[in-house]
């Protein structure tokens, strides 16, 4: 399957049973779905709705739990609801209309989409993620970040009104308006209710391209030292890490950082179409894949090579939106790649000032020889108010890990205290394991959220199976 | 719910006091389950229990007690409505009731062989069926069966034992194909002779085992989404031999 099918879930446990844009419009399903980790399979009733009406029908009849599902990509078991409903917001066909730089859009809208529409009229959306196959509710509820958390912030600090339907009512949420509703349902994983549309502050932008500069860093210290010393310069900046380095080659990255490239960048033969965007999946994964297929051996290979491809410094390269941001988004399905026991993305954040616990996480993890890709390594910017939103200032190491054998969350579980200890706390559209203790302690705001969340749904009716395993109402 | 390690939250253990229900929930308290109902007959034997499963746990967990007897009427429904009341969701239940007998005075006494027959066969697959149906409307769970090599041939030394295990065995394997799709999973465990209090007044058979081992196999095979595991893995293969051995020979051997 090729592109087309790029918008049917991240896991359901049989393609023919995968929501297929018009053919099942209105036929309510019970699918076997998971996250995108694949890791934790559930039963659950698929309803869709296309408009406010019919989700309020489905959320303030009271007669079912629900929350909302957009394309399936949080890692663990936040977008389900095991023996409830997992709502999907249908995607709108029709263009968004830009006024001021601002589109209200449908929160089903993807930004595969949106950015098919909106990069070739000289716009692009103020904070993407690493894959463009999220809706924008999912960005919302997750409070999502990009490669330019540093200076911009993230997702819902770019958001200037929702609409939401609570189970107790229907609202049109500011961050003036309503500031506790709109930090609760910022990063609250979808749980104070269905936003239905947003408001969203686009950026202008000279060309779909971005000029861009890699440095390959030789060890952790370099790599902090060039990040601490001149992110700033850049609007956006990620190091990819390989955790499979030991010893003095330990923490070693390529870091790429960029910004969106004018007009007088371009060469002459990509200045001719400046704004043309291009975003393909070449394949997608094959459905079949042994588990260990990646092992150290393998994993390590691939670093290896990808280390020595990149440059050790090499400015003013041209990318295309796609291969700087959604490089990954190129194999469709890729969460295949880990078999059937499926795997977990670990991403945590520690202050700035805490390298050294950094240091030692990254010591024990590349000590332990998990076979992990390339980690990712971002500094962010200033947090927010948003209530169970992941960032604060300093940085933030994400890896993906196969599931083996449970001795790696007995690791995940130390490491949980240590990033406690220093200050930090894990993402919640990433996690798939963590325990309840080590999440309230990491998220002191969840009082606040949880006022919010009996005034707006006193009976818990949108409630989820992460929301379930962490107690977070 | 179940974490990406397949670690369940909330267990149910039926057989509370039973050594391999015990170890079970040790090894999952040591990884991180935080809430178990223990269901059985010996209260005072399961409250001990409770304390070892505690006293392994990792972090903060909740042992509770209530007491089933399988043989009192609408028991199965009695024990789902405890387990609904204890534990926030049902995740993982470990059906681990068993009553070995005496084989050469039960065959002459229809009464006991009926309770051999009810405890380990009829009335744990009501039970596991009014569990399987719960697990299936929440849309997971998984389900553990403790089976016996015994009911793989039922052999003339503990047939009326066997027979019930066979047909528990047979119940349950078929159940997990009936759920298959359903996000509920079942898992039969086959251990050979398992040195525990049920067996202390035996010798031990070749290939015999201990509960620790038992649990570590059925981790194993949960985490896996096994159908079936045999306990020592060896005795699966003996008893795959033994099952296809013509009955003129099988009688003989001595086991």
């Amino acid at each position: 399957m090729g592109v087309g099918n790029q918008t049917s879930f991240g896991g359901t446990n049989d393609d023919t049973l995968s929501f297929n844009g018009e053919a099942q419009r209105n036929v309510m399903t019970n699918e076997l779905i998971s996250g995108w980790g694949r890791t934790q399979w559930v039963r659950s009733q698929i309803e869709r709705a296309s408009t406010s009406e019919e989700v309020r029908d489905l959320v303030q009849s009271g007669q079912k739990r629900l929350i909302p599902r957009g394309l399936g990509r949080s890692y663990g078991d936040a977008a389900q609801l095991s023996g409830g409903i997992s709502l999907l917001l249908d995607e709108p066909s029709t263009d968004p209309i830009i006024t001021d730089g601002r589109t209200t859009l449908s929160a089903g809208y993807s930004l595969d989409n949106l950015l098919r529409r909106i990069v070739p009229k000289g716009y692009f959306v103020p904070v993407t993620p690493g894959t463009r196959y999220v809706t924008l509710g999912g960005a919302l509820a997750s409070d999502i970040h990009g490669k330019n958390h540093h200076l911009e912030g993230t997702f819902s600090r770019h958001i200037e009104s929702f609409a939401i339907v609570t189970p107790t009512g229907t609202h049109l949420v500011t961050e003036n308006s309503d500031p506790d509703l709109f930090n609760a349902t910022a990063g609250g994983m979808g749980l104070t209710g269905i936003v239905t549309d947003m408001t969203m502050k686009l950026i202008p932008i000279e060309s779909a391209y971005i000029k861009m500069e890699t440095s390959r860093l030789r060890d952790l210290d370099e790599t902090l030292a060039t990040m601490a010393g001149s992110d700033h310069k850049f609007r956006y900046s990620v190091a990819w890490i390989d955790l499979m380095a030991r010893g003095s080659a330990m923490g070693r990255s390529v870091l790429t950082r960029g910004d969106h490239a004018l007009k007088a960048d371009l060469s002459p033969q990509l200045a001719q179409d400046p704004f043309k965007y291009e975003a393909k999946a070449l394949a997608d994964a094959p459905s079949f894949i042994p588990n260990g297929l990646l092992n150290n051996l393998t994993v390590r290979a691939f670093n290896e090579l990808w280390f020595r491809k990149a440059p050790s410094y090499r400015a003013d390269e041209v990318s295309t939106i796609a291969a700087f941001f959604h490089p990954l988004d190129m194999v469709g399905k890729w969460n295949r790649i880990y078999g059937k026991k499926g795997f977990l993305q670990y991403q945590f954040v520690l202050p700035d000032g805490k390298e050294e616990v950094l240091r030692e996480i990254i010591e024990r993890l590349s000590g332990l020889q998990v076979a992990s890709f390339l980690a990712v390594l971002k500094r962010f910017g200033p947090e927010n108010d948003a209530f169970l939103s992941f960032p604060k200032p300093g940085w933030t190491l994400a890896l993906d890990i196969p599931i083996t054998n449970a001795e790696i969350g007995n690791l995940l579980d130390e490491l949980d205290r240590m990033v406690l200890l220093a200050g930090g706390r894990i993402y919640l559209a990433k996690d798939s394991r963590m325990s309840k203790e080590v999440f309230e302690e990491m998220y002191p705001k969840l009082d606040r959220f949880k006022e919010v969340k009996a005034r707006v749904d006193p009976n818990n009716v949108i409630t989820s199976d992460i929301a379930t395993r962490l107690s977070i109402c | 719910m179940f974490d990406a390690f397949r670690t369940p939250d909330n267990v149910l253990v039926v057989g509370g006091s039973s050594d391999i229900g015990l170890e079970i929930a040790k090894a999952l308290a040591k990884r991180g389950s935080s809430n178990f109902l223990l269901a059985g007959r010996n209260i005072d034997q399961m409250a001990s229990c409770a304390n070892d499963i505690s006293s392994s746990s990792k972090s903060r967990c909740q042992v509770a007690v209530v007491h089933y007897d399988a043989s009192h009427e609408n028991s199965h429904g009695h024990l789902l409505a405890a387990a609904k009341d204890e534990l926030k969701t049902l995740d993982y239940a470990i059906f681990a009731v068993g009553l070995l007998g005496d084989q050469l005075n039960d065959e002459k006494d229809p009464a006991k062989t009926k309770e051999i027959l009810d405890i380990n066969f009829t009335t744990q697959a009501m039970a596991i069926l009014e569990v399987a149906n719960y697990m299936k409307e929440q849309g997971f769970g998984h389900i553990v069966v403790i089976s016996s090599v015994a009911g793989v041939r039922v052999r003339r030394s503990n047939f009326i034992y066997g027979a019930a295990k066979a047909g528990l065995d047979g119940f349950s394997m078929a159940l997990g194909d009936a759920l298959a799709g359903s996000g509920v999973g079942v898992t039969v465990v086959r251990p050979g002779f398992v040195k525990t209090k049920m067996t202390a007044h035996l010798s031990a058979a070749p290939l015999s085992t201990n509960a620790e081992a038992v649990a570590k196999a059925t981790l194993k095979a949960t985490d896996a989404e096994k159908s079936s595991v045999y306990v020592p893995f060896a005795i699966g293969i003996v008893a795959g031999i033994y099952r296809h051995l013509p009955r003129k020979i099988a009688r003989r051997v001595p086991f």
